[in-house]
């Protein structure tokens, strides 16, 4: 599954980024998003285009496309 | 000494800096809004600088702005690196401390938010975090401005000690590739520790390969494809970044739980900021809330209702048309000067550099409710509200930051674009943002405005702004649709807690705004002022001659006639719109100087040459500062030539629209014609009459 599928409030671990281009991947892992990192889904907002994750007590905004093709676990 | 200030964006850096020094940065709650390298003195240590580097979360550069990090490393002198680090996110932020660590040289570790950190029920055990880093590290909460904290970073500072670099245990493909590197390496003459060099070209450090000259770069890529293709096959990790950043990650989670000790129970709370959230990000109501703010900020600062700004503006006014015009020119009558040099210094120079210092109040209170609304980490949240609007039109969610900063000056918004990762985003963004009204335009406004649209002030002044904008988003639109197709869309926007901004920090801010306003005035446009006074007062056949006569009036009256399409194609208005190059604040001057007045501009347009004008001043070629900061920025002649002429032709083909279409109508409505026409004369003649009148009975 990916980020998209989850729910609000729903905790899940993050198993691959792979689908990711590189760039945006070390990104990513820079400010908390890495494979095995625990994100928190907070809010879908700007109806359904932003992902609002919370990872490691952080706020971080990504959008749907990419939420889209990062996969996680529950 | 020079100490280099490394961390993380958002972890006070700026505020940490602002308190060890002995002067001010800008500070911003927004990642990365530290631009520009700053170098100051540290306050009670003697002979040393530190140096502020841009906020990054790594020493590998993403954004154009990090790159600095990584050209500081590699080609700065300096003696030491201060790490300062967000103790409640430490896992995050350690990551940049061991990428400096590795390096090897003298490094402080100040973990800031000691407070912050405490509130939620934790401290560090900074001794035994000390061992295990092998680096000196001291707690502290710099927002407090403590003078027992700023003695004992300095002390330590003082007696900071060299270490052996921390040597990580990477996985065996990496560290063969560190060892090839390094034999690769030993005929380049560098000044860091050539291991760790190995190590961030490892990582995708591309700014090495951009700011060094290797003599075997070719090899060293293929020894990294090498080691990438081990990683993968041996199942060491998916990438060989993650390879390095997993042992990097399982060594600081053990010293995170060492080091990290819980004092207290406590269930800190994200309820005040989810509850704000809630409504500035809210759906529907997310964006209006944003216009509303917008519009509170722009009534005070230029309304006339609650307008502070335009009431101090006001009063400037008085007191520079009253005592200093009146009495410098009492003065020089007493001293006995009069005639052209008279008219130089009070008609040139001291009328010129007024018609835009008045202006400076309104200029300082945007600035000081923007600097308010950006520290506060409402920006963050305009971003997020804005994304989907912008994103339409071909933008990142983050260009609302540097837009609204366009709306105070070009330049520094231009500057903020370095936030934006994916370059054909941030180069559209830059070639837009001039669209949007700049400070320095507005006296242009109102000036024309005051004389002939008094009526209609608001409506007017909302129009040319909202022109501006949609402007600035169509041409996006344009630009996305054609050159700039399938632009990456790859959006990260950290979101900070709201914060209570720190007033002395944002009164210096506005203060510096002023300075560097008040520099423009007495220099550039004074200059501008004075040369313009005296091209238009000098001919061919002397000095002191008819205006009409003048060398001003030769060379822009050859020019003039390209803008007769539009409606002003006299040499005063394209004298002014030359001068505008210079800055746009020139305009006015020029206007007041070469019209001798605001009256002289009342009687050579009529309200429709007034409008183009104002349209076309609005949108026509950015300033020269500008110019400089689009090549600086993009890197391009290309782009720097077509954000010149791009401008020019939308200015006059709007400009253009405008007077035909008016015109047709006017034709049009034959039976209206005439009476239009000679109604609008009788109009301008009753309010030119009455304004020399006035002015007249003023002077």
């Amino acid at each position: 599954m990916n980020i998209t599928e989850l729910k609000r409030d729903e905790i899940a671990k993050v198993i691959s980024l792979r689908k990711l281009n590189k760039k945006y991947t070390n990104r990513l892992m820079d400010i908390g998003i890495y494979e095995s990192a625990e994100i928190t889904l907070l809010k879908v907002l700007a109806m359904g285009r932003l992902y609002l994750l919370e990872v490691d007590d952080i706020e971080i905004c990504i959008r749907f496309n990419d939420a889209l093709l990062i996969e996680v676990v529950k | 000494m020079i100490f280099l200030l490394a961390g993380n964006p958002n972890t006070g850096k700026s505020t940490f800096f602002n308190s060890m020094t002995q002067s001010h940065v800008h500070v911003g709650n927004y990642s990365g809004v530290t631009v520009e390298k700053r170098v100051h003195h540290i306050k009670n240590f003697e002979g040393a600088n530190l140096v502020d580097l841009p906020g990054t979360y790594n020493v590998s550069p993403s954004g154009e702005d990090e790159g600095v990090v990584t050209y500081s490393i590699l080609n700065e002198a300096y003696n030491g690196i201060i790490n300062i680090i967000d103790s409640t996110h430490l896992k995050r932020n350690l990551h940049l401390t061991i990428q400096l660590l590795e390096l090897g040289v003298p490094t402080l570790l100040v973990l800031n938010l000691k407070d912050a950190l405490k509130n939620n029920g934790y401290v560090i055990d900074t001794d035994k975090l000390s061992k295990i880093l092998n680096a000196n590290a001291v707690s502290i909460s710099a927002k407090d401005r403590n003078k027992d904290e700023q003695l004992l970073v300095a002390d330590e500072l003082k007696n900071i000690r060299t270490f052996k670099g921390i040597e990580l245990e990477y996985p065996s493909a990496v560290k063969w590739g560190i060892q090839r590197i390094h034999d690769l390496l030993r005929y380049d003459i560098l000044q860091v520790n050539k291991k760790w060099l190995a190590l961030q070209i490892l990582e995708g450090n591309q700014g090495i390969f951009q700011f060094l000259d290797l003599s075997k770069e070719e090899k060293i890529r293929n020894v990294v494809k090498e080691v990438e293709e081990r990683i993968v096959n041996e199942k060491v990790a998916l990438s060989l970044k993650g390879a390095i950043f997993n042992t990097r990650r399982e060594f600081l989670t053990k010293v995170v739980d060492d080091c990290m000790i819980k004092v207290e129970d406590k269930e800190h709370s994200k309820y005040f900021n989810q509850k704000i959230d809630r409504v500035l990000t809210h759906p529907a109501w997310g964006i209006p809330i944003f216009f509303m703010i917008m519009l509170g900020v722009y009534q005070i600062s230029f309304g006339n209702f609650l307008g502070v700004g335009a009431f101090l503006t006001s009063v400037l006014d008085y007191v520079w048309a009253e005592f200093v015009l009146n009495y410098s020119s009492i003065a020089l009558d007493f001293i006995g000067i009069s005639g052209f040099a008279h008219g130089l210094i009070v008609d040139g120079l001291l009328a010129g550099v007024g018609g835009i210092l008045i202006f400076l109040p309104q200029i300082v209170v945007l600035f000081f409710l923007l600097a308010v609304m950006e520290g506060t980490g409402y920006m963050a949240r305009v971003a997020i509200v804005m994304d989907r609007f912008l994103g339409r039109f071909g933008f990142n969610g983050k260009s609302i930051i540097p837009i609204i900063s366009g709306f105070g000056c070009t330049v520094p918004a231009i500057m903020a674009t370095r936030t934006i990762a994916d370059k054909k985003e941030r180069v559209l963004t830059i070639l837009t943002i001039p669209f949007v009204s700049c400070s320095a335009r507005l006296p242009i406004y109102v000036i024309f405005i005051n004389l002939f649209f008094n009526k209609y002030r608001a409506f007017v002044m909302l129009g040319i702004y909202l022109l501006g904008i949609i402007v600035m988003l169509l041409s996006a639109k344009l630009f996305s649709l054609t050159y700039f197709k399938g632009s990456g869309s790859n959006f990260i926007l950290e979101v900070p807690p709201y914060r209570i901004p720190q007033l002395r920090t944002i009164f210096y801010q506005a203060f510096e705004k002023a300075k560097r306003f008040i520099k423009k005035a007495g220099t550039f446009i004074l200059i501008g002022s004075v040369i313009l006074w005296l091209l238009s007062n000098i001919g061919p056949s002397g000095i002191d001659i008819n205006p009409d006569d003048s060398f001003l009036s030769v060379i822009a009256g050859f020019i003039a006639p390209i803008f007769s399409p539009l409606g002003f194609g006299t040499w005063q208005a394209t004298s002014s719109l030359i001068s505008g190059f210079l800055a746009k604040e020139i305009v006015v001057s020029s206007l007041v100087v070469l019209y001798g007045g605001e009256a002289g501009i009342g009687i050579a347009f009529t309200s429709l040459t007034a409008l183009t004008y104002v349209v076309f001043a609005s949108l026509y070629v950015p300033c020269i500062s500008t110019v400089a900061t689009i090549k600086s920025e993009t890197g391009s002649v290309k782009w720097t030539a077509f954000g010149v002429v791009y401008p020019f032709v939308v200015a006059y083909l709007v400009s253009l629209v405008i007077n035909l279409k008016i015109v047709i109508f006017i034709y049009k409505n034959t039976s209206l014609k005439m009476g239009f026409y000679l109604e609008e004369r009788i109009i301008m003649k009753y309010i030119v009459g009455n304004r020399i009148f006035s002015y007249n009975h003023n002077s």
